[in-house]
This record gives C-alpha cells, structure tokens and sequence, in this order.
C-alpha cells in the first residue's frame, strides 16, 4: 500500500513537470468580429536565436487563417509595400497612427501583430523536444483599438519524453497545432 | 459431347477476353497523353549546357554528351555543339537555367531549330553511395516559347539494393547512364504522344498541411499561369529554383495550366527592374501578369531543403506556395507543405524516398493535384 502511494506520488510530480500549452487570451465583448473581412499579418517580433523562424510561422498562421474561410488575408508582399508606404519604423510593433495609416493603403479592416517567444529545441535533463512560444494580437483599423489578444505555447519535453526519449514532435508539426490553436482562440 | 464441351468454353473464353480488351481499352488511366508534341515529327533540337544547381562540382560536359546521345536515339536531330555554342557566343547567352522570347526566335529563325532542350543538375554526388538529381524540359523557340515537355528523376545507388545487395549501384557513372535513359525515354514517350497525364492519385502523407482554395479554379479550364521565382530560406544554394523546377513541372503535367517559361518571367524581371523582398505586390503582380498575359501568378517560399548525403539519411524539403487572380488580385491558392522522406514507411523501409528530388517531386505533384482540382484523392 505504502508503494502504491509513493507511485502515485512521484507519477503526479512528474507530469507536473510536463511540458503543457499555456491558455491566454483577451477578446473584446463588444467588438461585431464578423465585420471583419481582411486581415493584414505583419512581422513578428523574433526574439529566438533562430533569424527565420519569425517569417516560418508567420507563414503558417497566414496560410491556416486563410484556410479557415472565415476572413481573407492580404498577401505578404501587399503588406510588405504597405510597411515601405508608410515609413513604420518598428512594423513588429507599430503606433496607432501607423496603424490607421498603414490599414488606409492596404485596405484592412484589422491588423495583426505578434511576438514569438521561444521556437527550436529546448533540453530537459537528457530528453530533448521542440517547442514555440507565440502572442498575437488584433487591432482593429477604425478606432486602433486592440480587440483580441492571445498567447499559446506548444511542444516541450513531455512525461513521455522523459520516459521514452524521442525528441518529441517535429517542430514544423508543434508549429501548426500552436497556430490552429491561436485560430480556435480567435473564433471561439 | 465433351469435345463439344472444350469448344464452346474456348469460344467463351475468346469472347470474354475480347470483351475485357475492349472495355480495358476504354478505362481512363493515369497515363493518358496531355500534353503532345506533334506525334511522328521530327524535331530539330538545340540542347543547352547544363545548370549546375547542385552547388557541387561535376563533369557538365559528359552528363550533356550522354543526354545527347540518348536524345538521338529517341529520333531527335541534335543542333550540333559548335552550332549551339556559336550562337550562345553571338547572343551573348550566359544563363543557361531558361531561354526568353527573344532568343527563342533567333534560335528559330537563325538555327532552324524547333526546341531547346533545358536541364538542371539538381543533386550529384559520385562517392559512397552514388546520387543524382535532374530535371529537364523542352521549350518551343519562335516568339511564344512554350514549355513541350517536362520531367524530372532522381536515384541513389541504394534506391533498389535487392536480395544481399546485389541490386545496389556504386559506379556513378551507371546510375547516371540510368538516370539519363528514363529522361530520354520519358521524352521519347512524349514525342510519340504517350506522356503523362495529370496526376490524379498520390499518397495523402506528401499533401499540403496546410493550405486554402478559393472556389476559382475550374477543372475543364486552362489558366495561363506566371511561376516567379521562389525565396529561397532554406541552407541550400539554389533552392528557390529548383523548388520552382519541380512544381513547373508537377502543374504542367495536370494539363489544365499553361505554365509560362521561367525564362521569360526571368527577363522580364531583368527588363523592368522587379525586385521582391517579402513576396510581390498587388500591383507589380498586376503588371507582370498584363505584360506577360498571365491570369494567374504563383509565387512560393522554400523553408527547407535538405539531402543528407549519407547511406540511410533522411531528405526534409518544406515551402509554402500562393498564387494570385489577376482579375480580383486575391489569393485563391496558398497552401504549407513539409515532409520528411521517411514518413510513407510502414515497414522495411518500403515507401522511402532517398532524395530531396523525389521528395520535392511528390510533395509538388500534391500541390499541383490538388490546386487543378482535377480529381485528385
């Protein structure tokens, strides 16, 4: 008996150790999302040590949003005019006046900017695995006010990578549900 | 009455397999021809230099003798080498990777010829174990090049290593013979009007992960269509390119896209000054589309594209492509593709493919598939 709790013990301290995905998120009761048709995603702010990753995930969240249906995106090279037209000093986090500007040229009636914390291999002990940390928000283009906010982090060294090695999922993979999962956020 | 018997069974069983000829030869294939050229006439071809993409050294010159040599004995005449490297000199001609309007027409009008042949080395490795990767197509020459045929092939020595390894191939210059034969054969079939149809069938692990359709494109219509050059992000030199190859070749094939020839796209980039940071703007997209009379515009990222050069190792290719209605200036195609070359193996390393070239291939002819909407599962 006295094994049987000391398993259980040492069973629930180790997937408290797991790696989870966080829940965070802000939406505006007020705001009618549904007038929202076009969508401008601009740079993500990187803050990894990986120079591409912005642009990789970046990538991916334009084209699963597109794939919901729901809203259209402008296409990156559109937006990368826009960000020259209105001479955005910082586009990974523009001013309100930037913003409004910007959506003018672009013809968007929301904006979105993020930052993406963490993305690539992370070590825990001996056990590897992938992981991405991302923070989106979405300003809307008339008052540039911010009607969504949301944060998720995927991936990490599990109570099964720890048990079984193996890496973990690849990162292109942990990439897409984090995306899909931010997505979710947004509709529902 | 038992000779009777054996009479009318053999008779039944000529008719049954009449029948099931005849009716065999009604069933719509795969290999249905889709695109021809001028089935029994012969065609006076230039072929260009090879393009090295593979960022490696190789003997360019043998590699271009042996697809010659083949090319010949599909019945095709050859401008000669001295011919071709006269009018390059006289044309001023140093890239090799496509050919414009304007020298398809002087190559016309001066050389007589009908097509230029065009080859990338995408992958070569002579040593432990051989590679090789190529991809080749035939351009019409006149003032409206247009791209006549299009194939792709990539082996590695230990593609088939059979029973104790007999199947293996360690002489490079065997596997490059083979892999110069299947082009040669595969244009050979194209010149006798049995090419590749559109590609209808394709394992679902090489689909795009991610991707969007907007209701435009029809299957029974053809869209002229402009590929500009992909960014390439990935650690490979080239990659842009021969990604670009690939998935050229993968929508020519399914027959409803007029692909236009990246030479042509190329030179009128050079014309007009075009440079793309981040992906191109709705109204250069506009211009390049008016001025090379294109309805659709396709343009791509390549994320990875890796061949590790090992026995054993494991190619990883992913990029991302979009393409942009001219009229509504909206996307109606973008989609997210990455694939390992392993993920197809159930057992026995059955299903794995041991080059980016094939990889890139599969994960292309997916987005091609899917994109013609022509009843691809």
């Amino acid at each position: 008996m006295r094994n049987f709790i000391i398993s259980g013990v040492i069973f629930l301290f180790l997937t408290a150790c797991a790696g989870t995905g966080t829940d965070e998120k802000y939406r505006d009761a007020n705001m009618d999302f549904g007038a929202i048709q076009n969508i401008a995603v601009l740079p993500l702010a990187n803050l990894t040590r990986d120079q591409q990753a912005g642009e990789r995930v970046r990538d991916v969240f334009v084209t699963a949003l597109l794939a919901t249906g729901g809203v259209y995106v402008i296409p990156t090279g559109e937006v990368a005019k826009g960000i020259s037209l209105t001479g955005m000093t910082n586009p990974t986090a523009p001013s309100k006046e930037e913003i409004l500007k910007f959506a003018a040229l672009v013809k968007a009636d929301a904006v979105i900017t993020g930052v993406l914390r963490e993305y690539g291999e992370v070590r825990s002990g001996s056990s590897t695995a992938n992981v991405i940390s991302l923070s989106t928000q979405m300003i809307e283009t008339q008052t540039g006010r911010v009607v969504w906010s949301a944060s998720v982090t995927k991936g990490g060294v599990t109570f099964k990578d720890r048990l079984l090695g193996g890496g973990g999922d690849p990162l292109n993979y942990v990439t897409e549900k984090a995306v899909d999962d931010l997505i979710n956020k947004l509709f529902m | 009455m038992i000779l009777s018997i054996n009479y009318s069974c053999k008779i039944s069983c000529i008719v049954f397999l009449a029948g099931l000829v005849f009716l065999s030869g009604c069933v719509q294939t795969g290999k249905t021809a889709a695109f021809r050229v001028s089935p029994g006439k012969e065609l006076r071809v230039a072929v260009l230099p090879l393009d090295n993409l593979s960022g490696k050294t190789a003997p360019l010159k043998e590699i271009k003798q042996s697809l010659i040599d083949r090319i010949t004995l599909q019945g095709v005449e050859v401008l000669s080498e001295k011919a071709t490297e006269r009018f390059m000199a006289r044309y001023r001609m140093r890239y090799v990777g496509g050919i414009d309007a304007d020298t398809a027409q002087a190559f016309k009008e001066e050389e007589k010829v009908d097509a230029v042949l065009i080859t990338s080395l995408e992958l070569y490795q002579e040593g432990g174990p051989p590679r090789i990767g190529l991809i080749s197509r035939l351009v019409s020459t006149g003032s409206k090049p247009v791209i006549l045929w299009m194939d792709s092939i990539g082996l590695t020595g230990y593609d088939s290593p059979g029973i104790l390894g007999l199947g293996l191939i360690e002489d490079s210059v065997s596997l490059r013979d083979k892999a110069l034969s299947l082009l040669a054969s595969s244009l050979g079939e194209a010149l006798a009007g049995k090419g590749k149809g559109p590609n209808v069938k394709g394992p679902s692990t090489y689909r795009p992960k991610v991707f969007y359709q907007a209701p435009f494109i029809e299957a029974d219509k053809t869209y002229t269509m402009a590929a500009l050059p992909f960014f390439n992000r990935s650690e490979k030199r080239n990659a842009g390119e021969i990604v670009l190859l690939h998935i050229i070749n993968a929508l020519v094939h399914q027959g409803n896209f007029a692909v236009l020839e990246p030479g042509i796209i190329r030179q009128k980039f050079l014309n007009i000054r075009l440079i793309m940071n981040e992906g191109i703007s709705l109204s250069d997209a506009d211009f390049v589309a008016n001025s090379l009379n294109a309805e659709l515009i396709l343009s791509g990222k390549v994320t990875d594209y890796q061949d590790v050069l090992l026995e054993g190792g494991v190619p990883k290719v992913g990029f991302s492509v979009s393409v942009i209605e001219k009229m509504s200036k909206k996307i109606i195609w973008a989609s997210e593709s990455y694939n390992l070359g392993n993920e197809d193996v159930i057992f026995f390393d059955v299903g794995r493919l041991n080059t980016a070239n094939t990889l890139t291939s599969e994960m292309a002819r997916a987005v091609a598939g899917r994109m013609s909407r022509r009843g691809y599962q």
